[in-house]
């Protein structure tokens, strides 16, 4: 819109500050985020002056004394080394391979040419989180002791070490007592030993890094194709291998003082800077990303480089692709997009304009190429890191692109790299002792990460959109210790499946005709290939895998290709799976079919009913509501039989709209008992393989739906019909209205009207929309069958709505930031655990947001969820009902944007408060449980044991039912009597045996067990509170409720009282002859704790089998 | 032993000694309160009646009987009506009836139903009641009951025995001497309430179709009382208009939310086709625009200083 300049002004002077802090914030990009950043750096920042206190002095100190060491002429190597170790007990840390023993070359010893402090201590860009805080020191080794051959043979890092081991000899005099003195492998770097000083005061390292003169050794020798390690005499340059790791380390070793000036550039230029270096740092490290090798080689130093260097260049045309005006959250935005969206790894990043030639450049790993400064910013970093890098990146990128959700937590405060959250399949193998293969003097067991991931990667091809490999860090050692411990040489392997191909069972290689290809298939898959013809005539070479689950398929493909490729034997102990922990928890492969048989027999039904003539009403729609029907029951549906009972899965029938209905709920509910009869009759008439039951709800009012219709296959299967009636949902919403009526009616009707929309609107909805998305996630049914189990042993599920528990499963797989979607129910299940962990439901609610997932026409009908207005609900919620009596959790769907309809259950909260909040502990303790287990948590009985055995000490009761009776129970015939209880009506019980035998019992819907659970709840509701995992739980855990277990006497209390009096009179009768208190006292009664447990066994009878009370 | 604490209130305290179940072994006391009937709503029957609190649970009306013999000896029990019993049958009666004729029945303020008629109402709904699906329904925890005995004295000889039950310690025993089928809970009650789920489909459709008849009477009746109040003054002289006599019908109710609904839609056509026709009209949105940025950025502000107030928001998890 165009506005002449007279309009403008008299917008302007109208606004506040206020207002252009709004826009400039709002224009560019929403303004939460910038906020939230705004208070991480906030929160983050690091208190030097505090923390780091006398670090200056120390500093100064430690300079003194290097600049006091004796210098020495230059003698052979290794009396050198002696002379030290005699002297000091300092053994100097040569990098392998040490110096040859009749090695004649010679060390000497001149004072340091310069001394500089580097690093985020400098540029002050540390945050509070971080694991350990060091200041790093470079000490310049002077020209006049090196010589320009050194960078041939180690010669160079020699005498690194050796400046190395002299400064700890002095400095271990020095701060004997104040500081403890050790050696560590710079960024795990094993060409470069570095002198680390922890005072005993303080929580923080220093760190002395001897280095090379800036640009001493000449860089154009040192290109990646070079190979600068020759081993005898010769000296044909062509023969040796490249060494490019050895030449970036020593490029990197005389770079330290060019990046400190590229880093002041870039603070001085762009303000943000700093704050946006300090995000990267976070974000980082949530990611378990540092500059160490085992870190994966990029950390914040790599960050903030690449940032600086962006800043300059990068862009189209040599112009810098990061403008300095932007605030950090943008600059960390576009940090993270360039990562994204640059393919490192295939091809070389260069930043700036190069001289050399792409062969210099080019290097099997990732390359982030500086040119001006001619390193490879990336050669700490392996492929594996690489990639995992360039996920994580993507991953974030898509999040903040993506303006429905919270992108600040998933983005810097959620620890991302938990192996058991986010790989579908974890792996630890242990490298071979023998293994020696050790290239560019990288570490052994660095190589041999790389080649299993190289393996690997290649093997499973796209079953697995990410390979992870990991290996531990070098330890540190003490001066005096001759050469280090032995590092864990165990290789971490963690694999992310790719949805749509990880069940392949058969892999196509190439064709037979393509020769060349087919020998290189070949050469890589070994005997496992061998060529097949398939229908459509093409002759191929194949893979057959024999594995059921995608797990199983991954682990034989990883198993059979470390055989082959890296000689691990293929059921060696070194190599174990963490995957068998959950998988055995959820049934078999073949639940999958049950579930479509309970869908086909569902379509049958339905053909079934719609097949009737005589229906007074036209049928609109069959709509069913049973988890059985949207793939989310833990145990797959089986049909009934003689012995079981069948359980009807539940439907609602809706007919045309109609005024014949009358106008009376009462009444209503009449019509649509007749209305059953009438189906009932019709179907059993139209086919012989159907019985119907009319069956009565446990009612309390009329004006609630009476009866369902049982229709019973012959082959077992069952379903339960309900009718819908428009007219009732109008009455009943004009009842909750009228102004006239009694409060308590209104209510009552409120109740009635939620009730109906939950049956007849939202549970309809809700199966559609799992049964979709369980299509869609081919995880998620496993999932929400896991997370079902989780409830049930911890006893929960007795207060959950099963459709509460589906949408939590949902609610991660639609929002599961900052990972993908999971691909295995483990990772998918740990997951719904840690949200549930975090959830704040007090103050937050849930919002299952379906926008980015519904592209088809049909979703558009339903309201988009809006979180602001969830919001807002739950706020107004809370403030009218601060007690949460009436709402607890509040889930908002698209179908249901009022978030109660699968909270609450008649009027209640389900789960209510008490439940609820014992829901966040227990998955608190679990989720506290995985981090501490890590990756073995997947073993079959640590997964079993440590989440799945609920914690029965918590219960103040226990009853054990018997499992015997209940089954019996459970077996009911049409021809049982009622009554048969009555002696004089037993008389028929023998003559009805005949009869009975081969016949299928009586529909059940609910288990005895929660039958009888159910009527304790309703008799109990205010003093006990039961718990009961699976309908069929035969364990009943109960606490007593502690808000009511005293009070002033009255009528009509809620429970058993006792008078306290009397008992307490009781006692002090007891003790001594004194008169009881004042009268007041004598009105005080509580809960008569022996009294309730006698009744409920009497009310239990023989399916009680013992009750079990808390400490007796 | 001797009870300091005998009585509660105004009740008097009535332990009953309750022998142990194999379930749970241990013999308890429970305790009932008894005491005098009185109601609100004072009913011929209360001299001779009295009130309980904190029934058993599982307690019947022969579980009483037995009780009160105990007490004073056979003979002086009339009844006992427990509270989910005594539950007023009138608010079923008046969701039976049709919702206008209720209305208009209370519009005749002076109408009297003599009683025989309501009995008659009571066994209308009687007969079209559905079957029970518990054939020995809980009593709620910590209920009511009163008991009803054969005269006065009865009552006083009752609170007397009490007294002397706390005196003696010799307490009744809770369901003894009764025929063991009375008592029976568990397994066998459960299936009988599977069972009892699935009544005769005739008893059922008789029970419909009882409902039904009284129904359409009692819907006929209504009209017509309400076509007679139409011309007949109540007692300050005025005179009920009712609309036609019959009822509205939801159809029409539909029919007319569709016109309320079309109207409001061309209203919202009208008005937007008059929108950024004026200049002051384009300002005003400006402004308002504005403001809701304003707003939002408050808002932003606010939740983030929420955020910071709890704990751990903003510290990165290690």
């Amino acid at each position: 819109m165009t506005s002449s300049p007279a309009k403008r002004r008299k917008t302007d002077h109208s606004d506040g500050a206020v207002l252009s802090d709004a826009i400039s914030a709002a224009v560019r990009q929403p303004t939460t985020f910038v906020l939230e950043t705004a208070e991480l750096l906030a929160e983050s920042r690091f208190d030097y002056e505090r923390s780091l206190e006398g670090v200056d002095e120390l500093l100064r100190r430690l300079k003194t004394s290097i600049e006091a060491i004796e210098t020495h002429e230059a003698i052979p190597i290794n009396d050198a080394a002696k002379k030290l170790k005699k002297a000091h007990g300092v053994i100097v840390p040569f990098p392998e391979p040490g110096p040859p023993k009749d090695s004649n070359y010679k060390l000497a010893f001149s004072k340091p040419a310069a001394f500089n402090v580097v690093g985020s201590y400098v540029s002050r860009t540390m945050v509070k989180v971080q694991e350990d805080h060091a200041v790093d020191m470079i000490v310049v080794i002077p020209k006049e002791v090196l010589q320009e051959k050194d960078y041939l043979n180690l010669r160079y890092f020699y005498k690194r070490a050796y400046y190395a081991a002299k400064f700890a000899a002095a400095l271990q005099i020095e701060f004997d007592g104040v500081a403890d003195l050790t050696f560590e492998s710079l960024n795990d770097n094993p060409l470069l030993p570095t002198v680390s000083l922890k005072p005993r005061k303080g929580d923080y390292r220093i760190r002395v890094i001897p280095c090379a003169p800036d640009g001493y050794f000449p860089k154009q020798k040192l290109g990646a194709t070079a190979g600068l390690i020759r081993s005898g005499a010769d000296d044909d340059k062509k023969a040796h291998a490249p060494t490019p790791f050895y030449n970036s380390t020593l490029k990197a070793d005389g770079s330290y003082v060019p990046y400190l000036r590229v880093l002041k550039q870039a603070e001085k230029s762009c303000p943000a800077f700093k704050d946006a270096c300090m995000l990267g740092r976070i974000w980082l490290r949530q990611r378990g990303f540092g500059g160490a090798m085992s870190r994966g080689g990029f950390g914040h130093f790599e960050w903030s480089v690449l940032m600086a260097l962006l800043l300059q260049t990068g862009g189209r045309k040599e112009t810098a692709a990061l403008s300095p005006s932007l605030n950090p959250s943008q600059l960390f935005k576009a940090t993270i997009q360039y990562l994204a969206a640059t393919d490192f790894l295939k091809k070389p990043f260069i930043l700036g304009s190069k001289e050399e030639g792409l062969e210099a450049i080019r290097e099997s790993g990732p390359v982030i190429y500086d040119a001006p400064r001619q390193l490879n910013l990336a050669y700490k970093m392996s492929s594996s890191s690489g990639f995992l890098l360039q996920q994580f990146a993507k991953w974030t990128h898509a999040l903040l692109n993506d303006k429905s959700v919270d992108q600040f937590a998933p983005t810097f405060i959620t620890k991302v790299n938990q192996p058991a959250l986010m790989f579908d399949l974890n792996a630890s193998l242990d490298m071979p002792e023998d293994y020696a293969e050790a290239t560019g003097s990288r570490e052994k067991l660095w190589t041999f990460g790389n080649k299993v991931h190289n393996v690997l990667k290649r093997a499973l091809g796209d079953r697995a959109k990410l390979v992870s490999v990991h290996t531990a860090g070098l330890p540190m050692w003490s001066p005096r210790d001759s050469q280090r411990l032995a590092s864990d040489s165990t290789v971490s392997i963690g694999i992310l499946f790719d949805p749509s191909n990880m069940s392949r069972t058969v892999d196509h290689g190439p064709p037979a005709e393509e020769k060349k290809e087919a020998e290189k298939f070949r050469r890589f898959w070994g005997e496992k290939s061998e060529l097949r013809r398939f229908k459509d005539g093409s002759i191929l070479e194949t893979l057959i895998w024999t594995g059921s689950t995608p797990a199983e398929l991954c682990e034989e493909i990883v198993r059979y290709i470390l055989q082959l490729h890296l000689k691990i034997p293929t059921y060696s102990e070194s190599l174990t799976f963490y995957t068998r922990g959950f998988a055995s928890l959820v049934g078999k492969p073949t639940d999958a079919a049950a579930f479509a048989g309970a869908r086909a027999a569902f379509e049958t039904f339905e053909k079934d009913i719609r097949g009737l003539e005589d229906l007074p009403l036209h049928v609109r729609q069959l709509a069913p509501i049973a988890p059985e029907l949207r793939n989310a029951t833990i145990e797959p549906p089986a049909p009934g039989s003689p012995k079981h009972a069948p359980k009807p899965m539940d439907v609602v029938i809706f007919f045309e709209a109609s005024g014949k209905w009358p106008d009376n709920l009462a009444a209503i509910q009449r019509a649509k008992i007749a209305f059953l009869l009438r189906i009932g009759t019709l179907l059993s008439e139209a086919k012989t393989n159907i019985t119907t039951h009319l069956g009565l709800e446990d009612a309390q009012l009329e004006t609630q739906n009476l009866a369902y219709l049982d229709v019973v296959y012959s082959n077992g299967v069952a379903f339960r019909l309900r009718i819908h009636s428009d007219l009732e949902e109008v009455l009943l919403d004009r009842r909750t209205k009228d102004k006239t009526l009694d409060q308590h009616l209104r209510t009552e009707s409120a109740t009635l009207l939620a009730n109906f929309r939950r049956l007849y609107n939202h549970l309809p909805l809700h199966n559609q929309m799992i049964r979709t998305y369980t299509t869609r996630f081919p995880a998620l049914s496993p999932t929400i069958r896991l997370l079902k189990r989780w409830f049930d042993s911890h006893k929960l599920s007795s207060h959950f709505p099963t459709d509460l528990i589906e949408l939590l499963a949902l609610h991660i797989f639609l929002a599961p930031h900052p990972w993908p979607q999971p691909s295995s129910p483990a990772v998918g299940f740990l997951r719904v655990l840690l949200f549930l962990a975090q959830w704040d439901w007090r103050s937050e609610p849930l919002v299952i947001d379906t926008s980015s997932y519904s592209n088809d026409a049909s979703d558009e009908t339903l309201s988009k969820v809006d979180a602001s207005s969830a919001a807002t609900r739950l706020e107004a919620w809370r403030n009218l009902d601060p007690a949460m009596n009436r709402v607890v959790l509040l889930v908002c769907t698209p179908g249901d944007p009022s978030g109660t309809s699968h909270t609450t259950l008649d009027g209640h909260p389900s789960p209510s408060k008490v439940v609820a909040a014992r829901m966040t502990a227990l998955a608190r303790s679990a989720t506290r449980v995985v981090r501490e287990k890590g990756t073995a948590i997947g073993l079959p009985d640590a997964g079993r044991q440590l989440l799945f055995v609920p914690a029965l000490s918590d219960f103040d009761i226990l009853l054990h039912l018997n499992k015997k009776a209940l089954k019996a129970t459970s077996r009911v015939y049409e021809h049982d009597d009622p009554n048969d209880v009555e002696p004089h009506h037993s008389s028929g019980k023998f003559k009805n045996l005949d009869t009975r035998t081969g016949e299928m019992p009586l529909p059940l819907a609910t288990h005895p067990a929660r039958l009888l659970l159910n009527q304790l709840a309703t008799t109990y509701a205010g003093p006990l509170v039961f718990f009961q995992g699976s309908e069929d739980d035969a364990t009943i855990g109960a606490i007593w409720n502690p808000l009511v277990s005293r009070r002033s006497f009255r009528v009509n209390l809620l429970g058993n009282y006792k008078p306290v009096a009397l008992a307490e009179g009781r006692k002090r009768k007891v003790e001594s002859e004194s008169e009881s208190s004042g009268e007041e006292e004598d009105d005080l009664v509580e809960v008569d704790r022996e009294a309730i447990l006698a009744e409920v066994a009497r009310i239990g009878g023989e399916l009680v089998e013992r009750i079990v009370v808390k400490g007796q | 032993m001797p009870q300091l604490q005998s009585t509660l209130g105004d009740f008097s305290v009535l332990p009953i000694s309750v022998p142990g179940v194999p379930a749970y072994p241990k013999s308890t006391v429970h305790h009932l309160y008894v005491r005098k009937n009185t109601p609100k709503i004072p009913t011929p029957d209360d001299d001779r009646s009295l009130f309980l609190t904190n029934v058993p649970v599982d307690s019947t009306h022969l579980h009483i009987r037995s009780l009160f013999t105990s007490l004073v000896g056979a003979g002086r029990f009339e009844s006992v009506t427990f509270e989910d019993e005594r539950k007023p049958s009138s608010q079923a009666l008046a969701d039976l009836l049709p919702a206008q004729a209720v209305r208009l029945a209370t519009h005749a303020k002076k109408r009297k139903r003599a009683d025989d008629e309501d009995a008659e109402h009571a066994r209308e709904e009687e007969l079209a009641r559905l079957p029970p699906t518990w054939n020995r329904p809980l009593r709620k925890a910590g209920g009511t009951a009163v008991v009803v005995l054969a005269d006065e004295k009865s009552v006083e000889r009752v609170l007397k025995s009490v007294a002397k039950a706390n005196k003696t310690g010799k307490y009744p025993v809770w369901g003894e001497g009764l025929p063991a089928q009375s008592t029976i809970l568990g397994a066998k009650w459960l299936k009988a309430h599977i069972r009892l789920n699935f009544p005769d489909t005739d008893l059922v459709e008789a029970a419909v179709n009882q409902f039904f008849t009284v129904y359409n009477n009692r819907e006929k009746e209504a009209a017509e009382l309400a076509k007679r109040l139409r011309n007949e003054p109540d007692e300050d002289g005025f005179v009920t208009v009712t609309s036609g006599g019959g009822r509205t019908a939801p159809a029409k109710r539909a029919q007319a939310e569709e016109a309320r609904r079309k109207m409001l839609e061309k209203a919202e056509k009208k008005r937007e086709e008059l929108s950024n026709f004026y200049r002051f009209q384009l300002r005003e949105r400006k402004k308002e625009e504005e403001a809701e940025l304003v707003k939002r950025f408050e808002e932003d502000r606010r939740r983030v200083d929420a955020m910071r107030e709890k704990r751990g928001k903003f510290r990165p998890e290690s």
